[in-house]
């Protein structure tokens, strides 16, 4: 191989390799995320339905996390039990939520009442299946500003 | 004369330099622009010109042809309703693999370009290279700043959160302290009197569509002048 042969090879393997170096993360960012889809993601079955009496609020875990399921005359709300204050574990407290490091409530609907937490409790993406509720990602759509949402500002 | 009355007129010899071989030759004796190009590949940058300060309008550019990459792949997944604007926003940092990436991009580009392109500015006037023939791209030049801007203003709109909404109401606010005009621009602007759905769309309208047609014109313009004129004489 002569020299100005090598050189040509050279300049063009590094042109691939820039050329893969943007090409690559193009496609990945045209392939769309499994959490717009719809889909509800990574799933965890937390138990039979009939373990989450009508009205009241039962702790469960989502894959370790912990969470409460909220049976609202058979639609099933998966609330994040992570504050979204400092990121304490919130307390079932009859049918709302108490956090007990700096006192933020929540809503029977996660809302906050109570500061400091400024923000709701996320919820979960869930499904129903064969008589036992199957729990996926964290819901982006209320995750931040849910005011902002309904034009209150 | 026989003999020559049967041969193919030959080439003359600057046509037989112009045709080349490979798989370029061949596009490039079908445009049979081999001497204009020629003439734009060999020309040599003035010692003077070898400069960083020489560089600010070579980097804005590169900067707009990044920014209209990573724009052309943000509109992918931006949605500009109020109801979805800032959730796409999100989606786009938070969900979509790299578009945390691609939007940092995209939001530091933007700044950067209007630093660069003002930059340039300086350079410009402070080497006193608007002069005699060059006023009329020191005036393409200005166009090309304040479109910059343009861009910059109508983008920070484009996430809809609480900075995005109180700065578009301050600017479109000053449009409206204008003599006479003021209040046709405001309600141009934002589409109504209030800041709504038809503001995000009119300043998405102008982002995508309206100001990306009017400075690729600029910058061609500006560019075009550039080869016309060279780069101008040292101080």
């Amino acid at each position: 191989m002569t020299r100005s042969g090598f050189l040509k090879w050279l300049i063009g393997i590094f042109g691939a390799v820039s050329l893969a170096g943007i090409v690559y993360p193009v496609l990945r960012f045209l392939k769309p995320p499994a959490a717009l889809s719809g889909a509800i993601g990574q799933v965890a079955d937390v138990g039979p339905l009939s373990g989450f009496p009508a009205g009241q609020l039962t702790a469960v875990a989502v894959n370790d996390q912990p969470a409460a399921v909220q049976n609202l005359g058979g639609k099933y709300i998966v609330y994040s039990l992570i504050c979204t204050h400092l990121g304490c574990v919130v307390e079932v407290a009859g049918d709302s939520f108490r956090c007990p490091c700096h006192g933020s409530e929540f809503s029977p609907t996660g809302v906050v009442t109570r500061g400091p937490a400024k923000l709701p409790l996320p919820t979960y993406r869930s499904q129903t299946r064969n008589g036992s509720l199957l729990v996926g990602l964290i819901d982006v759509s209320r995750a931040a500003y849910p005011g902002w949402y309904k034009g209150e500002f | 004369m026989s003999v020559s009355a049967g041969r193919l007129p030959q080439p003359t010899p600057s046509e037989a330099k112009r045709r080349k071989p490979g798989h370029v030759g061949w596009i490039v004796n079908r445009l049979g622009m081999d001497d204009t190009m020629e003439d734009q590949y060999n020309r040599v940058v003035p010692f003077h010109a070898t400069n960083y300060v020489y560089c600010f309008g070579g980097i804005a550019l590169v900067l707009f042809v990044l920014l209209a990459a990573t724009g052309i792949m943000l509109a992918v997944y931006y949605q500009p309703t109020p109801d979805t604007a800032y959730q796409s926003v999100l989606n786009i940092s938070t969900h979509v693999q790299f578009g945390w990436w691609i939007r940092s991009i995209h939001r530091w580009s933007a700044g950067a370009m209007v630093l660069l392109v003002f930059l340039h500015m300086l350079r410009v006037f402070f080497t006193g290279a608007y002069k005699k023939p060059r006023e009329l791209n020191w005036l393409t030049g200005v166009a090309l700043l304040l479109i910059t801007t343009g861009f910059g203003f109508t983008g920070y709109l484009l996430p809809w959160d609480q900075k995005a909404y109180w700065a578009t109401k301050v600017g479109t606010d000053i449009a409206g302290s204008v003599p006479l005009i003021g209040h046709f621009l405001l309600v141009s602007l934002r589409g109504g009197e209030q800041i709504s759905a038809a503001t995000l769309g009119r300043f998405f309208d102008l982002h995508v569509l309206v100001l990306p047609a009017v400075i690729i014109i600029f910058l061609l313009g500006h560019f075009f002048m550039i080869r016309r004129h060279g780069i101008s004489g040292r101080l």
